[in-house]
């Protein structure tokens, strides 16, 4: 199966009054047709830009990234239309993501009225089936953004990018901004489009019981570097870099008889300004000595587990 | 009790209410409109049914509205209404305080000076308006460009204006005043300059403000093109402050240019001003106050009903103040 | 219930209600609510947003909005005492001193314009009477009891990340050691790695000092973490109450079930979440029944019949307001 999207050494840095920015170094990944990648890490670590770059929403700085075989990075403007109907956004905060002066109508039909090639009526009859699909009720076509709850925002907001028949979305914490009865609901909704349309994912998140939820294969983020690259099970199975631990640890449970032991971290998060060679998580790392401050690669621990840590071995007693 | 029993003996209202529930998905489907009877009706923020809605439940907004409304209809009607004519002078009449007669009394000339200050209300209102017409095209205008490039535009646009904004309002106003001459259009174009600097800052904030949005970058992501991003999403979101900015610019340029005649830079006697008539009546303040107070009270009320207006479309446009 | 209540609770909040006035619409935003805190005690206030749990904090320390509010009923007793009928300067004494509370959004807790130690302090010596350098020493005790080196003591709240910026705030709630403190979603601004360490610090803090904690919070897990007593809120009333166990080993009430059943679980993989269908009911209708009525997967004409504002007792110290409970074993 050839993989519908490949970053390879993805970079992207940004300017800053205090130096450059790295928001996303040195990063590469592959996401299989009809396959949910779940990006997690916390925030600042750079996986919102991640997605951004993906489908060149920012400009990337190095690196390159291949949907369908091709480069992205090199397309020119005629060609990334092209690409821009195959690739859409769901975004995170459904208060923001929405235009407040268009109706849930207006928001879904814009790119059906952009791409062109279809008249009113069949629109109008795509829109009706796009809300449809996504469980908004006619009656609030003509309704703004400001009189529907956040989940029928956010439905709204998937109305959108589904209206060109994407293959691939990125999923920016879309349920982060919701309660949880109806997170479920959205969550629920995103992967029966995924069974539908044979949709692609990369679900960016901070929450791991969403990402394991709903993801096949999860990527760990810290600090722009990804730590940890592994099957969902194996992941939480067998968690092989010290920060994924620690992340995986801290998850509150609602199991109250069996309480996790807490891996607490110490020490404060490097700056991702200038932050030099060597592990970024060494600044918190229970197990860090002097060669992490070398420099760290991503290297295949277990079949399939990808981890970027030197000491891994060591750790685990793999 | 099993299920089934439940549901079935579940009120047939309350099922009317949920035929929608057992859709496709099984996600929730009912609104909060439909859900207590009446449904509710959309609204579009910032639209004039909405801005409308809100202001008329203003009663300050309500009272600006009908006092204004009346400065203007007896401003437009004077010539018919008042019995005097707002140049005629009769010296067997002057110094007169309020009386039937002359329902707001008479000037050192006799002149009448209920018709003097109703017919006055015109400068007032046409240079507080044509004025901020002015500013406010030319300052969205500088302002949407510096906001929209950026860089190396956006700094010469404003470090020019600065400029502007290093003096204060009135002394920027009389010194242009002072190059330009007197008279209403002179009057119009000081005061349309100063106010350029104001609009386009506010313009420029929205502007940054706007297109650091999500739903920017998700029209970026439907392929919607630039200039259609900047008509259609940017600058519809952006005009809101600008309105309540409008109202508040017309007042204060109506008292401003009462300020420049006062000064002596406006609009000059014998033209019936109010700063012109406030400023020739000084003299006589303490034997016939009367004088002053007309004028004086007039620009209170209208600067008061600007004010109040502008408040109340505040309120009803700042999205901060929506639920 | 009454029983208990009369005992000498610490805090304790009898019936409240809390109406706010939007437009021409009157908004419930509390209604009837009631719980106890002993000293030491750690009480989860557990809901959704709009659910009330907010108000019911900002009311115990009488900082509710007052231009929006309608009406407060009930009473706020603390120590005996009702909040609600103090003065200005008694509400001054007991803010700080002895109630304080931890904001959801630390920048908005933290004045930028001065140093973390001087807001501090500022605190401590309005309370305490001291000198300047008293105060400040208490500061940076405080800073380094919340792990913040004395050296970043000088430094202004922009200088600090997130999860730092939380520390400060809970230095500052807790300088002059009071009893109660109310903590309205302490972590929800904050990465899970901090969180962590941030409630390990509440909990450090709490068992130290003593201090009794309400802790307002959208997240089972916390709860289930940091707190001896829940109670769930729903469209501003309690709907179950009891203590942790209680809670989270037998709930009765179909809302407190729907919310576990929506929860993904890291434990166990299912194919798909159970949401719990539709929305919360609009604040500003009056309600004649259960207010879970509509969402509710086990509503049937009976629930009609019921009075709403009874709580049934399922076991002591377990309430539920559905009435089905004492018919049906969840």
């Amino acid at each position: 199966m050839a993989a519908l999207i490949e970053v390879k050494n993805l970079k992207k840095y940004f300017k800053s009054a205090a130096g450059m920015v790295h928001a996303v170094d040195d990063i590469s990944f592959e996401i299989q047709k009809g396959e949910t990648v779940g990006l997690v890490g916390e925030s600042g670590c750079g996986k919102s830009t991640l997605g951004r770059t993906l489908i060149h929403l920012n400009e990337s700085t190095g690196g390159q990234i291949f949907y369908d075989g091709r480069d992205v990075t090199t397309l020119n403007k005629r060609q990334l239309v092209e690409f821009r109907r195959d690739v859409q956004m769901i975004f995170q905060d459904p208060f923001s993501s929405l235009d407040p002066r268009q109706t849930v109508q207006d928001i879904i039909e814009e790119p059906l009225h952009l791409t062109g090639g279809m008249n009113r009526e069949q629109i109008r009859e795509r829109t009706r089936e796009l809300m449809d699909t996504v469980g908004i009720e006619k009656r609030l076509r003509m309704s703004y953004p400001h009189e529907l709850d956040g989940g029928r925002r956010q439905r709204v907001g998937i109305a959108r990018a589904l209206a060109l028949n994407p293959k691939f979305i990125v999923c920016d914490e879309p349920v982060s901004a919701l309660d949880v009865s109806i997170q479920a609901q959205i969550l629920n909704l995103l992967m029966d489009l995924q069974d539908q349309m044979g949709l692609t994912y990369l679900f960016i998140t901070h929450d791991m019981s969403v990402v394991k939820h709903i993801s096949n294969q999860i990527c760990v983020m810290y600090l722009g570097q990804m730590v940890e690259k592994s099957p969902k099970d194996e992941l939480f199975e067998r968690p092989l870099h010290p920060y994924t631990k620690a992340l995986l640890s801290a998850i509150p449970t609602t199991d109250i008889h069996h309480p996790k032991q807490r891996i607490l971290l110490k020490g404060e998060i490097k700056s991702p300004i200038n932050p030099g060679p060597g592990c970024r998580f060494a600044s918190r790392c229970p197990y860090a000595d002097e060669g992490c401050k070398a420099g760290v690669t991503l290297n295949e621990a277990l079949p399939g587990h990808f981890v970027a840590c030197n000491k891994a071995k060591e750790i685990n007693l793999l | 009790m099993p299920e089934e029993i439940l549901n079935e003996i579940v009120e047939p209202q309350e099922r009317d209410h949920d035929h929608e529930r057992n859709g496709k998905h099984g996600h929730g489907k009912r609104g909060h409109g439909h859900r207590h009877g009446k449904p509710k009706e959309s609204v579009k923020p910032g639209s004039l049914k909405y801005v409308w809605r809100s202001v008329s439940h203003n009663k300050g907004a309500v009272a600006g509205m009908v006092m204004l409304a009346a400065i203007v209809i007896l401003c437009v009607l004077s010539p018919y209404i008042c019995r005097y004519g707002y140049a005629d002078f009769n010296i067997t009449e002057w110094y007169q305080t309020p009386n039937w007669n002359h329902l707001l009394g008479t000037d050192q000339m006799g002149r009448d000076l209920l018709s003097r200050v109703l017919y006055g209300a015109r400068y007032t209102l046409v240079i507080g308006i044509t004025a901020t017409a002015m500013s406010a095209v030319l300052g969205i205008l500088l302002g949407a460009v510096a906001g929209y490039f950026g860089g190396f535009v956006d700094s010469c646009v404003m470090r020019f204006l600065d400029l502007f904004q290093a003096f204060p309002t009135l002394v920027l106003a009389m010194a242009f005043c002072a190059v330009f001459g007197t008279g209403v259009d002179k009057c119009i174009l000081a005061l349309g300059i100063t106010g350029i600097p104001g609009f386009a800052r506010l313009m420029r904030a929205n502007i940054l403000r706007i297109a650091n949005m999500e739903y920017i970058e998700a029209a970026r992501t439907i392929n919607c093109p630039t200039w259609k991003t900047i008509l259609r999403h940017i600058i519809p979101n952006s005009v809101s402050p600008v309105i309540v900015e409008i109202a508040m610019t017309i007042s204060r340029n109506g008292l401003t240019s009462s300020s420049l005649s006062f000064l002596g830079l406006g609009v000059q006697a014998p033209k019936p001003e109010w700063g012109a008539m406030l400023s020739e009546a000084r003299s006589y303040i303490r034997d016939y106050p009367h004088m002053v107070i007309v004028p004086g009270l007039f620009i209170v009320i209208t600067v008061l009903s600007f004010n109040l207006i502008g408040d109340a479309f505040r309120d009803a446009l700042d999205p901060t103040l929506k639920d | 219930m009454q029983d208990k209540m009369n005992q000498a609770s610490l805090f304790q909040v009898k019936n409240l209600t809390v109406e706010y006035h939007s437009g021409d619409s009157i908004i419930h935003a509390v209604s009837g609510v009631s719980f106890d805190l002993q000293p030491g005690e750690t009480l989860g206030l557990v809901g959704e947003t709009g659910a009330g749990k907010t108000t019911i904090a900002r009311a115990s320390l009488r900082i509710l909005p007052e231009y929006s509010v309608e009406r407060v009923d009930g009473e706020i007793l603390y120590n005996g005492e009702d909040i609600l009928k103090m003065n200005d300067a008694q509400l001054r004494k007991l803010r700080g001193e002895h109630i304080s509370m931890i904001f959801q959004d630390p920048m908005t807790a933290l004045n930028p314009v001065k140093t973390v130690m001087s807001q501090i302090a500022e605190g401590y010596k309005e309370h305490h009477k001291c000198t300047q350098a008293e105060a400040n020493r208490r500061a940076i005790e405080m800073l380094e009891m919340v792990g913040i080196g004395a050296d970043r003591a000088n430094e202004y709240p922009h200088q600090f990340s997130g999860g730092m910026k939380q520390r400060v705030v809970i230095a500052l709630a807790l300088a002059c050691s009071p009893k109660v403190l109310i903590a309205d979603e302490p972590t929800t601004a904050l990465d899970v790695t901090i969180q962590a360490q941030v409630l390990d610090l509440i909990k450090g803090l709490r068992n130290e000092l003593g201090t009794a904690m309400i802790l307002i919070t959208h997240d089972l897990g916390i709860v289930a973490d940091v707190c001896d007593k829940v109670c769930v809120i729903y469209a501003g009333r309690i709907v179950e109450s009891g203590t942790k166990e209680d809670i989270f080993d037998h709930p009765t009430h179909p809302y407190t079930q729907g919310l576990f059943a929506a929860l993904p679980d890291l434990e166990h993989d299912v194919p798909r979440l159970k949401p719990i269908e539709g929305l919360p009911p609009d604040p500003s209708q009056e309600r004649r029944f259960c207010d879970f009525l509509d969402r509710c997967p086990h509503r049937c004409r009976a629930c009609k019949a019921f009075a709403k504002d009874s709580m049934i007792e399922v076991s002591p110290g377990h309430y539920s307001r559905c009435w089905r409970t004492g018919s049906e074993e969840a």
